[in-house]
């Protein structure tokens, strides 16, 4: 039975419900950024607003083009917006801080110090004595369950355990926020459910706001307490989307009603029908084989 | 079967070799210039395109004089010999005449070089003409043998024997003959060009002047050797203690980028040696213009390599760090220097390489010095053998040097998996203690 994605149970609504009387952490208003390119000005994001409540799962979703790479590093502070603006827990913020955490696809660990240096690089470059650094840097390795690994080097671990130090690296710095920039796009099914997973256990344990740039709906859905839909050029505020799926989320919800419907109607949003480009196949055999259909 | 089934094909297309098979090849790879080498030279018939002469004579009235030793193309060869048995011809069919006697003197010491090289006599006793005199007898009468003299010229120095014994058994010079002494036919041995010595010559050559006693005039190749490196040492440090900070800073800042990479790039251009005699007239004698060579030779190249390889650093460690809440100097001394050091550390190990090419020109200018004086000198006298150890010498320093250095890359940098296993695996032994006290520490303090 396809059941409508704004369909939702009453403790999911109760939830929604508490989570809209949270403080704002995140706030972002009319954000604009505008690329001057030799063929004339390129809008990538065009009057973009929203608000991530605290502890907010949130997921930023759109076409290939919307601007949600952009999007993140602007809010990280990387790159500067032609106009609108950034405010955490109230306070306009500009350029990159400690305050804004962030987690790209490639990794980004310094390949030259070991895993727990990585995770001391943040409170050490705040001026954390070194010794109160080294404790606390353990506790967060020993979260994502890298303990035994804490002397390795970077090249000695693989996809999923090096996006794991990130992630440490990205909270022991004990960020409002932490931006995920697509961080699992990189590692193969498996190790992306895993991470999955292993990302929520985090959020459950540890006092952070997410906001999660990712173009696997499934990983929007599964993940996010609400999904962010954005358009394409320029990239635009489509649609926020509040993810009925119950928590605490697990595997087997991938198959449930709520889940099929969110997913159906991302699927919409983003690849609308009717729009599919349908190129007649080159036939290539005279006789067709039935059992190859 | 030579090989085991698992010893990956000597000749699989992008396949890495086996271990033992990277070793074989790099024996050979040595051994196969060398083995070319001793074919050219001691197999006869491959090359050997002159005569070296073993006995030479002069000639009447010919401006070139040939002594033992020299080289001459094997197609002139036999007309040298011509020349001089047409001589001896004409000489046996002049008379006799008192002025001969002063012509003979000069040809009963023609004996004299052979007799050197014999060991005979001694160089210094060219001209006693008294030994020589008997050295003649001693040949003529079969007392003694020189198997370089060949039968044609065995019969001269028996005529010549029965001319001189005619008069007296003892040399004076009141008694030399008045018919005139025939002289020895030029006699040679097939040999290389005299710029391709051949392996002995070299290995005796290099072994001699390498352990030849300090005189007071002339510095020991070892002293050669030091000086050298000297040199080479304090023009690469000067270049380095002022190219790797304006290289970094070029990297890093677009503002010093523009600020010196234009010119240095421009600079690149003109050849160092250009500045050798603006250099000597700067820095006076010594070795001040030297070094100095060496170090703008090295400079510009250092800037633009290094500004080259800061640039090559994954900007997002840079981003990563900036997230981290890290400040711009933080950047620098915490992302960009760390990041860059193994690429550096290579970058300088290259450039120390083209230093020694520097250094052979520097050390050319001025007052001659090191290695290069020896190459120069000996090389304008042609004694090539002694030319070669000095080529080999820089060769293998420079070598010797890298290799070590490439290979302390390994220890210094194990995160920069460039490195050999073998390397790493010292490595893991060098670092042994280090890591077992902090280990024994960690578990210490866990156990409080």
């Amino acid at each position: 039975m396809p059941s409508n994605y704004l369909d939702k149970a009453p403790e999911v609504a109760a939830r929604f419900a508490r989570l809209q009387q949270r403080p704002i952490t995140l706030e972002v208003k009319g954000l604009t950024k505008e690329f001057i390119t030799p063929r004339g000005t390129v809008t990538a994001l065009d009057q973009v607003s929203f608000s991530v409540h605290k502890r907010e799962f949130m997921c930023v979703i759109g076409p290939s083009g919307c601007g949600k790479s952009t999007l993140v590093r602007i809010l990280a502070g990387l790159e500067s917006a032609t106009a609108g603006d950034v405010m955490v827990n109230g306070k306009k913020v500009s350029g990159p801080g400690p305050d804004r955490g962030m987690v790209f696809q490639g990794y980004t660990l310094f390949p030259w110090l070991s895993v727990k240096e990585n995770v001391m690089f943040g409170p050490k470059v705040s001026g954390v004595p070194n010794t109160l650094a080294e404790r606390e840097a353990r506790q967060w390795i020993d979260l994502v369950g890298l303990s035994r690994f804490e002397n390795s080097y970077p090249h000695q671990l693989s996809g999923g355990m090096k996006q794991r130090v990130a992630i440490a690296r990205a909270l022991a710095n004990q960020p409002q926020v932490l931006f995920m920039d697509e961080p699992f796009g990189a590692l193969d099914a498996q190790t992306r459910c895993d991470m999955q997973n292993y990302l929520l256990e985090i959020w459950r344990n540890v006092d952070i706001t997410i906001v999660f740039i990712t173009h696997d709906l499934d990983e929007a859905v599964f993940l996010s307490d609400r999904i962010l839909v954005l358009d394409a050029n320029p990239g635009r505020f489509r649609e926020m989307i509040e993810v009925p799926v119950p928590r605490p989320r697990h595997n087997e919800q991938l198959f449930e009603p709520t889940f099929a419907a969110t997913r159906m109607h991302l699927e919409h949003l983003i690849h609308p029908p009717g729009q599919e480009s349908k190129s007649a196949p080159v036939i290539r055999l005279t006789k067709p084989d039935p059992d190859v259909i | 079967m030579p090989f085991s089934s698992n010893q990956p094909s000597w000749f699989a297309i992008r396949k890495e070799l086996s271990h033992m098979q990277k070793l074989v090849l790099t024996v050979i790879s040595f051994c196969l210039p060398a083995a070319l080498w001793c074919l050219v030279s001691y197999v006869p018939g491959v090359w050997h395109p002159d005569v070296k002469l073993t006995v030479a004579a002069s000639r009447e009235g010919v401006a070139t004089v040939f002594t033992a030793g020299d080289h001459l193309s094997k197609g002139y060869f036999p007309k040298y010999v011509d020349d001089v048995r047409q001589e001896n011809a004409e000489l046996l069919a002049a008379g006799a005449s008192q002025s001969n006697k002063r012509k003979n003197q000069k040809l009963l010491r023609q004996i004299a070089p052979i007799a050197i090289k014999a060991n005979w006599i001694k160089p210094e006793q060219a001209q006693d003409d008294a030994l020589i005199y008997q050295i003649w007898a001693d040949l003529a009468l079969g007392k003694k043998t020189l198997p370089t003299l060949n039968e044609e010229n065995m019969e001269i120095v028996r005529l010549n024997w029965q001319k001189l014994s005619a008069q007296s058994n003892t040399f004076s010079f009141q008694t030399l003959p008045q018919e005139m002494l025939l002289k020895l036919l030029p006699q040679g041995v097939p040999a290389n060009p005299s710029y391709l010595p051949a392996p002995h010559e070299v290995i005796q050559a290099g072994w001699r002047s390498f352990t030849s006693p300090p005189t007071s005039d002339r510095a020991t190749m070892r002293e050669r050797f030091a000086s050298s490196v000297q040199i080479i040492f304090y023009g690469f440090l000067w270049a380095a203690i002022i190219g790797v900070p304006i290289g970094i800073l070029c990297g890093t800042y677009g503002f010093f980028s523009h600020l010196f990479e234009p010119f240095v790039d421009f600079f690149r251009y003109m050849p160092a040696p250009t500045f050798s005699t603006l250099l000597v007239a700067v820095f006076a004698a010594g070795d001040a213009p030297k070094v100095a060579l060496v170090f703008i030779g090295t400079l510009p190249h250092m800037i633009l390599m290094i500004s080259k390889t800061t640039r090559l650093l994954d900007f997002s460690l840079l981003e990563a760090a900036q997230t981290l809440g890290a400040k711009p100097r933080q950047l620098i001394g915490k992302v960009v220097l760390p990041g860059i050091l193994p690429n550096l550390y290579n970058d300088l190990r290259i450039l120390l390489g083209w230093a020694w090419t520097w250094l052979v020109i520097a050390e050319l200018i001025g007052v001659k010095s090191g290695l290069t004086e020896v190459i120069e000198t000996q090389g304008r006298f042609r004694n090539f053998d002694e030319v070669f150890p000095i080529i080999f010498l820089i060769g293998f320093t420079g070598f010797i040097t890298d290799q070590f250095l490439s290979w302390l890359h390994g220890l210094l940098f194990p995160w920069a998996s460039t490195s050999s296993k073998l390397s790493r695996k010292i490595a893991v032994i060098v670092t042994w203690p280090i890591r077992t006290v902090s280990a024994g520490v960690r578990k210490n303090g866990k156990a409080d």
